[in-house]
């Protein structure tokens, strides 16, 4: 499972279509209430999260209204 | 050495083995489920059911993740019985598993529709990873499915059918969706969410029976109008039943669930409970109550891991819950207790966005959010706080809620 993520780097989240049997995919109701915040909010304004405080990791699939891959600006 | 007994592999059970091997690290702790599989997702598998995701990472420990922790994971174990004075657990194939310290994380199983031909071949209830592989394979053939029960869960059904390119008819039993917690305008942009994946509600209608051919596979369903939906496909589900019948009749306090404290202790000593299967008191609502999310049921299985650990109340259970539904093209999300309350505020801002926030005392206690999700960690954050808002709807029901906006906090 994702640890916290506690560096200051950017990450952005690109929609896919398909999830390579080797991804980690987590749901959307898996994460913490301030990761859950940023998501919504680099969907809604597709701006970039910084990854502090949130337990999102490069690579992860979250399944949400689709599934975006975070990946590291 | 304190020997612990966990009955459920689910997330709640699961999360208290991790939570006691780290508060206990000499003891034994022994998870027994009547499942084929260690821990999954089981907030995936709809994704899985609608075609859309591989089996692989549905996974979440194998078999490993526990020789590795040392933790005793009995697979395909039904426990029978449980004899809370001599502490013992009892399993289907007569092994008898001794404990200093129980928890039950046995969640529920999908209630069957009480009607006839409902157990005829092609009519799927939703909860397992078998089920989920059986619902994809039985969907992928499927041309016409029906969906019953206007919940939560049920909704998933929808999605299946959408994703899969079943034509469905989605028959309700009253005017709505969800009608505890979604006013009409509310459930509208629901409805209209499941029209645009190929599933029509009807309203007013529900099953009165089923129909099968000869080889016992369903046709039909036929509604208590009269009304006949044919269907090769069909998806119930109508609620939840909790997995006690093998507690027979043990001195547990029982209430449609397992009565336990914000401690997540039974009535009995030693006995503990976690998951979907409690009625636990939420100190936020100040009165007993039930969640149905991973989220909750993970938190209540590491309060039980720590509390079991400590032999004491160390730390309670204080959670604000999140249920979301990600299969149409506009957010939702539910949290807290939408349904209870004695009050409430809703409001429509467009075609796909609706808010409505239930109160309790004058205190957030629960809501739902289409559409637009920006508030939800307000809304939770006043919840955590307890403070009284409900005078202040107006507030609340901005499109961009600011706190700052509100009345500083009186003294209570
Ligand atoms: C299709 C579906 C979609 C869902 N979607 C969401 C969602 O989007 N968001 C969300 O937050 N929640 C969702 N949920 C709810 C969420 O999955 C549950 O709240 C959560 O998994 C409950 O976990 P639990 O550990 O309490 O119980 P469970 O996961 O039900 O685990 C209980 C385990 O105990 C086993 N067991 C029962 N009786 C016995 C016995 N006598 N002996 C041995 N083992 C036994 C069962 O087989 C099971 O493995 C969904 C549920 C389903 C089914």
């Amino acid at each position: 499972m994702a640890t916290t993520t506690s560096t200051g780097r950017s990450l952005t989240l690109r929609r896919v279509d398909s999830v390579a049997p080797d991804a980690t995919v987590r749901h959307i109701d898996q994460l913490d209430d301030r990761s859950l915040e940023l998501f919504y909010a680099a969907l809604e304004g597709g701006r970039r999260l910084t990854a502090t405080g949130t337990d999102l990791e490069p690579g992860t699939v979250v399944v949400a209204t689709g599934y975006y891959r975070v990946e590291a600006a | 050495m304190t020997e612990y007994v966990i009955i459920g592999d689910g997330i709640s059970g699961s999360s208290a083995a991790e939570t006691l091997r780290e508060e206990d690290p000499e003891s034994s702790i022994t998870v027994i489920t009547d499942e084929g599989e260690a821990l999954y997702n089981r907030i995936l598998i709809k994704e899985h059911a609608k075609g859309k995701l591989p089996e692989a990472p549905i996974s979440i420990h194998e078999e490993d993740w526990y020789e590795e922790r040392d933790i005793e994971l009995s697979l395909n174990t039904h426990v029978t019985g449980v004899d809370t004075d001599e502490k013992v657990v009892h399993t289907h194939e007569g092994d008898e598993i001794g404990y200093d310290k129980l928890l039950i994380a046995t969640g529920g199983t999908p209630t069957q529709l009480p009607v006839d031909g409902s157990d005829a071949e092609g009519i799927h209830h939703f909860w397992t990873f078998q089920d989920a592989r059986k619902i994809r394979e039985s969907a992928e053939e499927a041309e016409k499915g029906v969906i019953v029960g206007a919940g939560l869960l049920g909704i998933d059904f929808a999605a299946v059918c959408g994703a899969q390119g079943v034509e469905g008819k989605y028959l309700m039993r009253g005017d709505r969706w969800w009608r505890y917690a979604l006013s009409g305008e509310g459930a509208e942009i629901m409805h209209e969410g499941m029209r645009d994946v190929g599933v029509e509600p009807v309203f007013d209608s529900g099953v009165d029976h089923f129909e099968t051919d000869d080889d016992g596979q369903v046709v039909a369903a036929v509604d208590p109008n009269g009304d006949r939906y044919e269907c090769d496909f069909a998806g119930v589900a109508i609620g939840l039943t909790f997995n006690t019948e093998y507690l027979g009749d043990i001195d547990l306090e029982q209430d449609n669930g397992i009565v336990v404290d914000q401690y997540m202790q039974t009535n009995l000593e030693d006995v503990y409970a976690a998951g979907d299967i409690t009625r636990f008191y939420d100190v936020l609502l100040g009165e007993q109550a039930q969640n149905g999310s991973w989220g909750s049921a993970k938190e209540q299985g590491r309060i039980a891991g720590v509390n079991m650990a400590a032999d004491d109340e160390a730390e309670e259970f204080e959670w604000v819950s999140s249920y979301s539904i990600t299969h149409f093209d506009f957010p939702f999300l539910s949290f807290g207790h939408p349904t209870l309350g004695d009050d409430h505020a809703e409001r429509k801002y467009s075609d796909t966005e609706w808010r409505r926030i239930a109160f309790k005392d004058g205190k957030v206690v629960g809501g739902v959010l289409i559409g637009d999700l920006a508030p939800q960690s307000k809304l939770k954050q006043l919840m955590r706080e307890q403070r009284v808002v409900a005078d202040q709807k107006e507030v609340l029901l901005e499109e961009t809620v600011d706190l700052d906006d509100l009345a500083p906090p009186q003294e209570q």
